[in-house]
């Protein structure tokens, strides 16, 4: 009985790895809000702090990012962080992310306990040969009182499904 | 993006929803799969929703991918902003060149503005049509198998009419060679 599903599932997989094949030389690739994976948390009553968990083999162009908030203003303009330098023959120098980054956004005019939707938008790439255009993701947090508590990281992707729940 | 929107431009929207739409329903009709990944699904299958797709150039003028039926048509979607499209390119022009009058068509369409395809036209030495698509011609290549949305992303239209190939991500030179030396 086991040596039939194993010899079962043995004959799927070939068959998988076949098919596979014979579709052509496309490498398997991530959706793009899973290959770059945006969070966003409260910290403090004014300000939120975004962050980008960038799957391997992947990265984002520093000036394509682009912030905004909603219903408030950023008291300043979003400070990147520096990325790495890449040569590019079309655009010149340009600053790429790969791994994590994060940064935080002052906001104005906002009330303690408001709910803010925090929009990124991001353009990046796969180093297997693809680019994603620019996507926007969105989260919804809430700002916590003066002094209080900063509030739960927030992802805007929910976590990936899994056969065991 | 500073351009406003001239009926032109809505009517070539309204095509590209369209076909879209056809290319779609075809797909779910073959049993095709929006999430089994690109290729195999269409393969085989009428480029008719293909053919009626009409976006301007980069004067502006509107042209409709109809007109290039009976070629080896490789229908290329790109974008300035992605490198490993302008990459592939070179070989794109090479092939033109080589087997333009055999009857192989290389049309790209880009999510891109007029400008920057201009500047990037003329400085590959671009030797076939770069249509203007804008990030609507995105849904169009989806509407083909193109799963994920992202680029480069080429079609390849047999002398038939029929979908002989699609891909998502760089066509290597010799891949390249082997479809034309199938097909053309």
């Amino acid at each position: 009985m086991k040596s039939s599903i194993v010899g079962t599932l043995t004959s799927a997989l070939v068959a998988l790895t076949f098919c596979s094949s014979v579709a052509g030389a496309e490498p398997k690739l991530l959706e793009p809000e899973r290959a770059f994976a945006l969070s966003v948390q409260a910290v403090d009553e004014k300000t939120v702090e975004v962050r980008f968990a960038i799957a391997h083999g992947y990265y984002l162009y520093r000036e394509k990012m682009k912030f905004a908030v909603e219903p408030a203003v950023l008291a300043s303009p979003p400070q990147l962080p520096p990325g790495a330098l890449k040569d590019d023959p079309f655009f010149g120098t340009v600053e790429t992310y790969r791994g994590r980054f994060a940064l935080r956004l002052p906001l104005a005019s906002v009330e303690p306990g408001l709910k803010v939707t925090v929009k990124a938008e991001s353009q990046g790439c796969a180093d297997a040969g693809v680019c994603y255009p620019p996507q926007v993701q969105s989260v919804t947090v809430a700002l916590p009182a003066p002094g209080g508590r900063p509030g739960a990281p927030v992802a805007a992707t929910p976590a990936r499904k899994s056969w065991f729940n | 993006m500073t351009r406003p929107f001239s009926t032109r431009r809505i009517l070539s929207w309204a095509g590209l929803a369209l076909a879209g739409a056809i290319a779609l329903s075809a797909g779910l009709y073959f049993g095709g799969s929006a999430d089994r990944g690109s290729g195999a699904d269409l393969r085989g299958k009428d480029a008719a929703a293909l053919f009626g797709v009409a976006l301007p150039d980069t004067k502006g003028r509107e042209q409709s991918i109809g007109q290039w039926k009976g070629k080896l048509l490789v229908v290329n979607f790109w974008a300035t902003w992605c490198v490993p499209c302008r990459e592939e390119m070179p070989e794109f022009v090479k092939a033109q060149q080589e087997f333009g009058q055999r009857g192989l068509q290389f049309v790209g369409i880009a999510i891109d503005d007029t400008a920057k395809v201009e500047a990037f036209a003329a400085e590959l030495g671009l030797n076939y049509p770069a249509l203007i698509g804008g990030y609507g011609a995105i849904e169009l290549s989806r509407s083909f198998g193109n799963r994920l949305g992202a680029l480069p992303f080429t079609i390849v239209v047999d002398r038939a009419g029929r979908i002989s190939h699609t891909q998502l991500g760089p066509i290597k030179e010799a891949q390249l060679r082997a479809i034309i030396s199938q097909l053309l």
